[in-house]
């Protein structure tokens, strides 16, 4: 039997796709390069994911497990074909505890409805990339994704209690926080899939706040709104969330979706404070003093729960709302140390002026993470180069100043060739011993993360000019 | 006492590197002989788990105490793992800032050895673990090689989260050499309130805790430790508890443990606020105390539902065994410390080993966190073997092949 006819057979027809136009869909996640796996597997179950993994062994194909495909750096793109596991079908709530305030789920359970589901227990699930919508907690636990609230309650894996994967062989295994041994499930999360494939997954959950505040502060320019933010943090103020946009996203955002933002200002702040009501009073003063201190120009409060939500429903929405601008747009995610945002955000200006490009910045600006947004038409080659060299320099300026290639995105398959723009060979050597471990035959989810070339003698310095991200 | 010639041949056999260059040197020359070597930090948890077997040398971290970069203004701060708790805390409190490790002994234990160690406090519950706070790693791996994960960013997915797996490994993959941080503004203030617990309002003053608007920062329940930890002791224990804010809150806080305990049927409450984190310190200290070699302790993981049955079984197979039991309950985690300890060495030796099969019979995951005498070397030091064990075992064989680094010291002999 072929690779179609073994996976059907295991896991039923209905759970296996081998159409040349089915495929084509899975070609793609939200990166430019695509390329078509050899058939696309919809598991019911741990087992099934198992079973396929054996099967796709024993054809020789590599195995790419996909959650919602939002990801923007190409982990999910089967780069050199083999078999999808889509986790589409495996996208329950299977137990949820209350009084240890956890929870067990399946790895395509979309992030918000997960916090919708258990909304009565008054608990939640804090992780929130911007895509939370859309996108599926397995996905978000094999890139470590962020998001505003990050700045208070951590990344996604400060909330993964424990996995259960599927190793390269096809082979169940659990891990635990709370078992004593390494920390494997530390390890796991954020490595794209390429050490195993995570099929259940305990998450901790977080008390609903008594009292949240939004605020929106506007400002001249966006390196006063970046000051300003590094004033907060720097007198030891940490909001639940610093958000910051600046005019062009502001634009964009406004016309789309009329979050009520002034569009009159270079930039604006919002500020969300969760807490207890006893605090909320001197946090806001002591908040609105320093933005006024930093050149605010405007200050509004949000009265109610609709005001909030369309406050941050234009944050949510504001890479897409800039389509308007451009018909592409390449995202770049890179971190800095938050002292140094007014620095990176003046020299992303610099270099999309430099090539001739439209910049929107729309990014996470507590933790120093910067999202600046080029547009350009991909169906023109000098656009297209000119993104790939502002975007190299946006990356080289951040490792300058101390920061790093990406925040919270993902190395994937677009930025693997800069890793070593960070990490020496001896850095990357060490994590490929993991690799070495978990995936010593690179069947999962290759071409991926590392550089090509690491695990042979010698690390191959970074491109020039790296594949470029397109929507 | 040790004599002067055992003294000599313990400084002969002792490394203490005061670069990272030094240490590297003396790592890889220990791996080029296949002699394996010992690594401690502050020599404050060494009484976990099992003494590593076969390594005639220790190399110790303790000279790597420098702070090599502090961006107050960032939150974050770079620091040599040999510095101590107590150096690290100082150091932040000049900026009003903190990193919540909470750990035993904070003026000897290192940042390096608490992290290798993976030791939990009571606050967790509230800030994270220590492990949520680390955001970049300097380690030397078995062979002397010099290798960093993370950075000095807050957010950071590039390349794999390599401290994470160095952190809890009990220097079995590699030495730490240098942690960076994130750091947190200190609260505003503290305060702790302890009560005598009387037996018959224990469980509704634990039930009401769990209930509180305002969660503490720690909340324990403390049975023995009579000298060692502040507040009366009766027969049926006492409670500590310790919250942290502002001071709008801790004032909202304070009504609501009064009430809270009040309503339970515990007459008095006594406050701290002068040293409140003094208090809480002793705490900590007390979850490594050891009685000379004639004491246990336990840590009995687990959730708060089954805490209550963790402790009976504790105290009934102590008291059958003709040992006694002190113990410690976190109840905003589940944790239960248990110390056990017989009314001489050889009184104790001679019950612990049926005692401990006992225990571990009734609660699986009983690791132990402090024993002095020998005999711990025969028991089952880390419970129930991890479902990944396999895993473990061979990320360490790969790591360090020839077992130069703490050989035998974690669990199935890693």
């Amino acid at each position: 039997m072929n690779l179609h006819e073994r996976l059907t057979e295991a896991l039923g027809r209905d759970a296996v796709k081998t159409q040349p136009e089915d495929l084509a869909v899975y070609a793609f996640d939200a990166y430019s390069q695509a390329a078509p796996p050899n058939a696309v597997v919809l598991p019911s179950s741990t087992q099934d994911v198992a079973a396929a993994v054996k099967i796709s062994n024993a054809c020789g194909e590599p195995v790419v497990p996909r959650g919602a495909g939002t990801g923007l750096c190409g982990g999910a793109v089967p780069a050199k074909g083999g078999v999808v596991i889509s986790f589409a079908r495996m996208n329950r709530l299977l137990a949820l505890d209350v009084r240890n305030k956890r929870a067990h789920v399946q790895p395509g359970l979309i992030n918000l409805e997960l916090s919708e589901q258990i909304r009565s227990s008054g608990l939640f699930y804090a992780p929130d990339p911007s895509s939370q919508k859309v996108s599926t907690i397995g996905g978000n636990c094999a890139t470590n994704a962020g998001g505003p609230h990050c700045l208070s309650y951590g990344t996604t894996v400060n909330h993964i209690l424990g996995l259960e994967i599927v190793d390269e062989r096809g082979e169940i295994f659990t891990t635990s926080l709370d078992d004593i041994g390494y920390d494997l499930t530390g390890t796991l999360v954020g490595s794209e899939g390429t050490l195993g494939i995570i099929c259940a997954i305990d998450v901790r959950l977080v008390k609903l706040p008594e009292s949240v505040r939004v605020w929106l502060a506007a400002f001249g320019d966006v390196e006063a709104a970046s000051e300003t933010v590094s004033a907060i943090i720097g007198a030891g103020i940490v909001p639940t969330a610093l958000e910051i946009m600046d005019d062009v996203i502001v634009g964009a955002v406004e016309a789309a979706y009329g979050a009520g933002y002034p569009t009159d200002a270079g930039a604006v702040l919002l500020i969300e404070q969760a807490g207890f009501a006893d605090d909320m009073d001197e946090r806001e003063s002591a908040i609105r003093e320093i933005a006024h201190e930093h050149g605010a120009i405007s200050w509004r409060a949000a009265k109610t729960q609709a005001e909030c939500d369309l406050l941050w429903a234009g944050r949510k929405g504001a890479a897409g709302a800039t389509g308007r601008y451009a018909p592409n747009y390449y995202i770049q995610d890179v971190c800095v140390p938050r002292s140094k945002l007014p620095t990176a955000l003046h020299s992303v200006t610099q270099s999309a002026r430099r090539h001739g490009l439209k910049v929107g910045n729309v990014f996470h600006a507590g933790d120093g993470n910067l999202h600046p947004l080029l547009m350009y038409d991909k169906r023109d080659r000098q656009q297209v180069a000119a993104v790939i060299g502002a975007g190299n320099e946006i990356l080289q300026t951040c490792v300058d100043l101390g920061g790093t290639i990406s925040g919270e995105h993902g190395i994937g398959y677009e930025k693997r060739d800069t890793l070593s723009l960070v990490f020496s060979t001896d850095d990357l050597a060490t994590m490929a011993k993991m690799r070495d471990v978990f995936d010593p035959r690179r069947v999962l989810n290759p071409e991926k993360i590392f550089p090509a070339g690491i695990g042979c003698a010698e690390v191959k310095p970074p491109d020039a000019a790296y594949v470029i991200s397109n929507r | 006492m040790l004599s002067q010639t055992a003294k000599a041949d313990a400084a002969a056999n002792r490394i203490v590197p005061k670069t990272v260059a030094k240490l590297q040197e003396a790592v890889r020359e220990a791996h080029q002989q296949g002699e394996p070597l010992v690594i401690e930090g502050g020599n404050t948890l060494s009484g976990m788990g099992k003494a590593p077997t076969r390594a005639a040398r220790t190399l110790c971290t303790s000279a790597l105490r420098k702070i090599h970069a502090y961006s107050f203004a960032d939150l974050t701060i770079s620091v040599g793992a040999g510095i101590t708790l107590r150096g690290l805390r100082s150091a932040l409190a000049e900026h009003g800032q903190f990193i919540p490790l909470d750990a035993p002994c904070a003026q000897r234990a290192t940042v390096g050895g608490t992290l290798a160690a993976g030791w939990l406090g009571p606050r967790r519950h509230l800030y994270g673990r220590p492990r949520d706070y680390v955001i970049g790693t300097q380690i030397v791996l078995a062979d002397g090689t010099l290798a960093h994960a993370g950075g000095m960013v807050v957010k950071n997915v590039t390349g794999y989260d390599m401290s994470k797996l160095y952190i809890g490994s009990f220097g079995t993959l590699g030495i730490l050499t240098s942690v960076n941080f994130k750091t947190l503004p200190a609260p505003q203030s503290a305060r702790v309130f302890i009560a005598k617990l009387p037996e018959n309002s224990r469980l509704r003053a634990i039930n009401a805790i769990a209930q509180l608007n305002v969660p503490p920062a720690a909340a324990l329940w403390v049975y023995g430790f009579r000298k060692a930890i502040d507040g009366e002791d009766g027969p049926d224990g006492r409670i500590f508890i310790l919250h942290e804010g502002s001071a709008a809150l801790i004032e909202r806080a304070s009504r609501d443990v009064r009430t809270a305990l009040g309503r339970a049927g515990v007459p008095e409450t006594q406050i701290i606020d002068t040293g409140a984190l003094g208090a809480f310190d002793r705490i900590l200290d007390a979850c490594s105390a050891t009685i000379g070699q004639r004491s246990i302790t336990y840590r009995f993981s687990g959730n708060l539902d089954d805490a209550e049955t963790r402790l009976r079984a504790t105290y009934v197979a102590t008291h059958q065994s003709g040992l006694a039991a002190e113990s410690l309950l976190d109840l905003m985690n589940g944790d239960l410390y248990a110390r056990i300890s017989g009314k001489d060495a050889h009184a104790f030796c001679e019950r612990i080993e049926a005692l401990d099969d006992a225990l571990h019979v009734q609660i699986p995951k009983a690791v132990v966190v402090a024993c002095e005498s020998p005999i711990r070397q025969v028991l089952n030091v880390w419970g129930s073997t991890p479902a990944a064990l396999d895993r473990m075992r061979a990320v360490k064989a790969t790591f360090d092949p020839a077992g130069t680094l703490n050989p035998g010291r974690f669990i199935g002999d890693i």
